[in-house]
Order: C-alpha cells, then sequence, then structure tokens
C-alpha cells in the first residue's frame, strides 16, 4: 500500500530527499507541483508549509510526516513520534544584541520570537516573567530596531545572528526532527508504517 | 450583503447544524443504535446539559482546556457536557442503591467541546454509548465488546478496535514511583519507544527490559500475541500472568464468537483518563482522522462521586461515523400524488405509507 506523507518546505526537505534515495525511494517535485510519488510507489508525498505541517496530519490527509520539535510545541495536537532523525538538529535559544548579557533583575524580560508557546511555557516554569511579542520572521530585527530586547530563535549555525550584530545568552532546549504519525492512521496502517520505518533506519 | 446578513453568515468555530437529509440519516443511526440497545436490556438515561465545574476537574486532567466553563447567578463555575460518560457517573452516583445493581444503561446527545483555533470541525458533537454498571469479570467484559460488534453492525460499518489492558500496565509498573510510571503512559501513548527505553534502562532491571518495551509495543492477534510472550527469558510474575491471561481468554471468546477479526491486542492503547482500571479500547475507521469508539473499565469512576461499583462501557462519537454510513440509512425515493380532488390522492398516498413507502401530497 501507499503511505501518505507531508514533508516540510525548507532546510529539511534535502536531508529527506537524501536518506529516501539512500534506501531505494527517490522522489522530486516537477514543475512547482506539490505532490509526488517516490520510485517504489511507498510513499505519496505532499510538500507543504513547515508550520502547516501538524495539521495536515492531525486531519489524517497525511498519515505520516516529518517535523521538527519546534513546529510540534506550537501545536498542541497529539502525534505518535515514531523516530528521530539525526539529521536536521538546531536549537533554540535567547539571543539579544551583542555584548549585553541577560538581565534577569529586569521586571520582566522582552522576548520577540516565532515560538510564543514555547517560549512562554519555558520561562513560567521557571518562574521567569516575560512579556511577549509574536512575529513571523526576520525575527533579528526586533533587538536591532528596538521592538524588544530578547529574541527566542533556532540557531543552526549563528551566522545570521552574527551578520545583525546579535549573539546567543542562552541555549534553551535542543531540536530534533522526528517522523510522526496521525495515531488513528498508524493503528489503521501499523504494519506498513513498522515496515517503513524499519526501512529508513 | 447588508451588515445584518452578513452577522448572520458568521458562525462561532465549533458550531454544527444537521439538516434534512443528514439530519435524518443521523436519527436514522441514533434510532437503530437504540432499538438495538433497548433489545439487550439496557435503559436511556438523559443527563443535564451543564453541571459543576470542580467535581469534574480532577477526572479532566489534560482535557481542562476543552471544556466551555461558565459563572452562574451565585457565582459557581459551571461547565457544559463535555463527556456524557462523566457527567453519567454522578448521576448514577446519586441515583443508583446497592440492590438495583447490576444496571445497564445507554445514552446518546450532543457534547460541547472547545474547538482548536486551526481545527475545524472535528465532529465531536454527538456522544452515544453504553454503561454496564455494578458488574465485574470477564461476563461483563465481553458482554460490551460484543455489543460494541452488534453496534459496528448495526451501523454498516467495520472499525478495528485495539484493545489494551490498563490493569497489565498498573500491574507492572506497580513497584515503580509516580513519576516514573506517568513518564512512561506518556511515552507509550506517544509510541516514543526511543524515549521509553532509555527510561526503562535507569530503573527497571536489565533483564525485564525487552519484555517491557516488546510488550508495550505490541499490536496484533492473540495468537501473534502469544508467540511473543513465548521469545522471552523473562518470565512474568504470577500475577503479571494473570493479567496477560484474562485479556486473552477475552479474545479467545471473541474469536470463538466469529467476532475476531474486529479485535487487535494493543498495550499502547492506555487511555487519557486515569480512572480506567480494567480493559482499555478504542475502535478505528478507515477515512476518519482519530478515533470513532472508546471504553473500558473504569471500576472508580463512580466511587468519585460516591458510589463505589465497578464500571463498564463504550461511547461512540456517531457523527465521525456517520460520514461512513451505507445506503441503509440514506432517505427512502418519494411519490409525489397528483389527483384531481384531495380525497383520492389522500387514500392513494394512505396506501404507499402503509406499505412503508413516502408519499408526498
Amino acid at each position: 500500500m501507499t503511505l501518505t506523507m507531508a514533508l516540510p518546505k525548507g532546510r529539511l526537505l534535502d536531508n529527506v530527499k537524501n536518506l529516501f534515495a539512500s534506501k531505494g525511494m527517490d522522489f522530486s517535485f516537477d514543475n512547482r507541483k506539490l505532490v509526488a510519488y517516490d520510485s517504489s510507489n511507498t510513499l505519496k508525498i505532499f510538500l507543504v508549509k513547515n508550520s502547516d505541517l501538524p495539521t495536515y496530519v492531525n486531519h489524517g490527509i497525511a498519515g505520516l510526516g516529518i517535523c521538527g520539535s519546534d513546529v510540534l510545541y506550537e501545536n498542541s495536537y497529539d502525534f505518535f513520534k515514531l523516530l528521530t532523525f539525526d539529521f536536521g538538529g538546531t536549537s533554540m535559544c535567547i539571543a539579544g544584541k551583542k555584548g549585553e548579557k541577560l538581565d534577569m533583575s529586569e521586571k520582566k524580560l522582552s522576548i520577540a520570537t516565532k515560538f510564543t508557546h514555547f517560549t512562554r511555557d519555558y520561562y513560567h516554569k521557571r518562574g521567569i516573567p516575560v512579556e511577549i511579542v509574536k512575529l513571523n520572521g526576520s525575527v533579528e530585527l526586533a533587538p536591532v530596531l528596538g521592538l524588544t530586547r530578547y529574541i527566542v530563535d533556532l540557531v543552526e549555525t549563528g551566522s545570521t545572528l552574527k551578520a545583525n550584530n546579535l549573539e546567543v545568552f542562552e541555549k534553551l532546549e535542543d531540536i530534533k526532527v522526528h517522523l510522526i504519525a496521525n495515531p488513528s492512521y498508524y493503528k489503521l496502517n501499523y504494519k506498513a508504517i513498522n515496515t517503513f520505518v524499519e526501512r529508513i533506519t | 450583503m447588508t451588515e445584518k446578513n452578513q452577522r448572520l453568515l458568521q458562525i462561532p468555530q465549533g458550531t454544527e447544524i444537521i439538516y434534512l437529509e443528514e439530519a435524518f440519516k443521523h436519527q436514522q443511526a441514533v434510532s437503530q443504535i437504540n432499538t438495538l440497545f433497548t433489545s439487550w436490556g439496557y435503559l436511556p438515561v438523559e443527563t443535564p446539559l451543564f453541571d459543576f465545574f470542580d467535581i469534574y476537574q480532577e477526572l479532566l486532567s489534560n482535557k481542562v482546556q476543552d471544556v466551555y466553563r461558565l459563572v452562574d447567578r451565585e457565582g459557581d463555575l459551571l461547565m457544559l457536557r463535555s463527556d456524557i460518560t462523566l457527567f453519567l457517573a454522578k448521576q448514577m452516583g446519586i441515583m443508583l442503591s446497592r440492590a438495583d445493581l447490576p444496571k445497564r444503561v445507554y445514552y446518546s446527545g450532543a457534547i460541547l467541546r472547545h474547538q482548536n483555533r486551526e481545527d475545524i470541525s472535528k465532529n465531536e458533537f454527538f456522544q452515544t454509548g453504553i454503561e454496564l454498571i455494578g458488574k465485574s469479570g470477564a461476563e461483563a467484559d465481553l458482554e460490551v465488546l460484543t455489543l460494541l460488534v452488534r453496534t459496528f453492525e448495526a451501523l454498516n460499518v467495520k472499525p478495528v478496535v485495539h484493545i489494551g489492558s490498563r490493569d497489565l500496565i498498573n500491574t507492572l509498573l506497580s513497584a515503580y514511583p509516580d513519576d516514573f510510571t506517568a513518564s512512561v503512559f506518556t511515552a507509550v501513548k506517544k509510541r516514543d519507544f526511543p524515549s521509553l527505553k532509555n527510561l526503562l534502562e535507569g530503573n527497571v532491571s536489565s533483564e525485564k527490559i525487552p519484555f517491557f518495551m516488546h510488550l508495550l509495543q505490541f499490536i496484533g492477534t492473540s495468537e501473534e500475541f502469544r508467540n511473543m510472550l513465548k521469545k522471552y527469558s523473562y518470565k512474568p510474575s504470577e500475577i503479571e500472568m494473570e493479567k496477560i491471561e484474562y485479556l486473552l481468554s477475552l479474545l479467545d471468546t471473541l474469536e470463538k464468537l466469529g467476532m475476531g477479526q474486529y479485535f487487535r491486542i494493543d498495550m499502547s492503547e492506555t487511555g487519557n483518563q486515569s480512572y480506567y482500571t480494567g480493559i482499555i479500547f478504542q475502535g478505528y475507521l478507515e477515512g476518519t482522522d482519530s478515533a470513532v469508539v472508546s471504553g473500558g473499565r473504569y471500576d472508580s469512576l463512580l466511587e468519585h462521586f460516591g458510589f463505589d461499583t465497578p464500571s463498564v462501557g463504550f461511547s461512540i462519537l456517531l457523527r465521525k461515523v456517520e460520514e461512513h454510513l451505507g445506503s441503509k440509512f440514506t432517505l427512502p425515493e418519494n411519490t409525489r400524488i397528483k389527483e384531481k380532488d384531495f380525497a383520492t390522492a389522500f387514500r392513494k398516498a394512505e396506501k404507499i405509507r402503509k406499505e412503508g413507502g413516502i408519499a408526498i401530497l
């Protein structure tokens, strides 16, 4: 049977392509198309926006998905976490202007981020008051332009931070990439999915 | 478009309107199921639409956010019915006396759950189900499981029911501290077995680990389950074995009755609710985004409401199933009667109606 899978546009796609190709499941999206089958007809793949991926899997439109724990955290859906990949790992960090440091004596930390749920929970759990401003991209601008003093964001190489004269103050969490499944889809197709998981590990 | 019309066309997230043919199908399904439940000796129960929130709070655990809450005139916090099972348990606690037991009840009604902002309609709006109260043991569990199969047949759908044993898992984990078992439950529920392995490695003796891992990952038939058990050098304790044998004996009986194809053993069915104590199951139907049936044994739920008695039951999210019902539930063809005078038309229509048809004057 053919399994349905959502893949995120962007940085993870090449990693996934290489991994699947090495297991005999080549795929590519022709001509700006967003749906493709792999060469062994194991998968029907949908290419979706990273932050929409959990929605597709939650509704069972795609039974499986590959997604970072950062995105999963921002959605409160229940998924099965079938596998953790060794590629695509990154860190969730708090950063600010170079030369400054995290000033805990302030009455609250003001933070701009895409990851509002993660940031709120992280600091609430530690009893640190925070003021959060939601941004959808170019988060590095916030401290530069004075919107907030800090940002919480994913840091891979740190080159974007550096280019904007920012630096990491603290790493908050390791972010890993997972193979997730819609629970109901998994339970109905567990044999085919287990075979697939064994194939790619 | 006028401003008023525009306002009328806006609907709050999570509301649902069922009308005409679709409503007919819905009512047909409810009526088929009610007839079936009645023929098994179950009687209907209607629960209130709202109740005090505080008495349910502990039982709702991570579902608290799904509940609509409101404040009454005295300032008490109320909740709208989000799960009939819970409201039913309280009602039963108040109504029943020992002499009434065992009691068989069924319910069907609307429930209200807050819908996730990003999550358009999950169809979790109508719940129908049964409870067998005051009876423990295999006969009661089997009664509920076989009635569930008959319910599927009445609806003409073929879900697969994954059945686990909270009793067995609780026994396996009884020697370990609460925070450890809570983490184990979370990992098993997510089928996050790498995390489970890490957890076990620090806390459980090494000869038990492969057995634990395979047991908790297992999904399959009772025969496959028996084969899996044979593979490990670790011998389950007498009490663990007793729980395993119990589950297998249920499956054996179901197979004997020709219902085996509906069931699989699945140890990762541990349930959200803290009150499950025995068998626990969920049913999955091809083409739906989440479980359509859930149920199990909860011997301590009624105790929460002051009446300590065992209970087992299931509930179906009927609107999810309805999308997959066959022609059996669709509106039959109707006949338009056109005659010169009303009396002739009336008589002709009556004749068609008597034969079970639909006649429209």
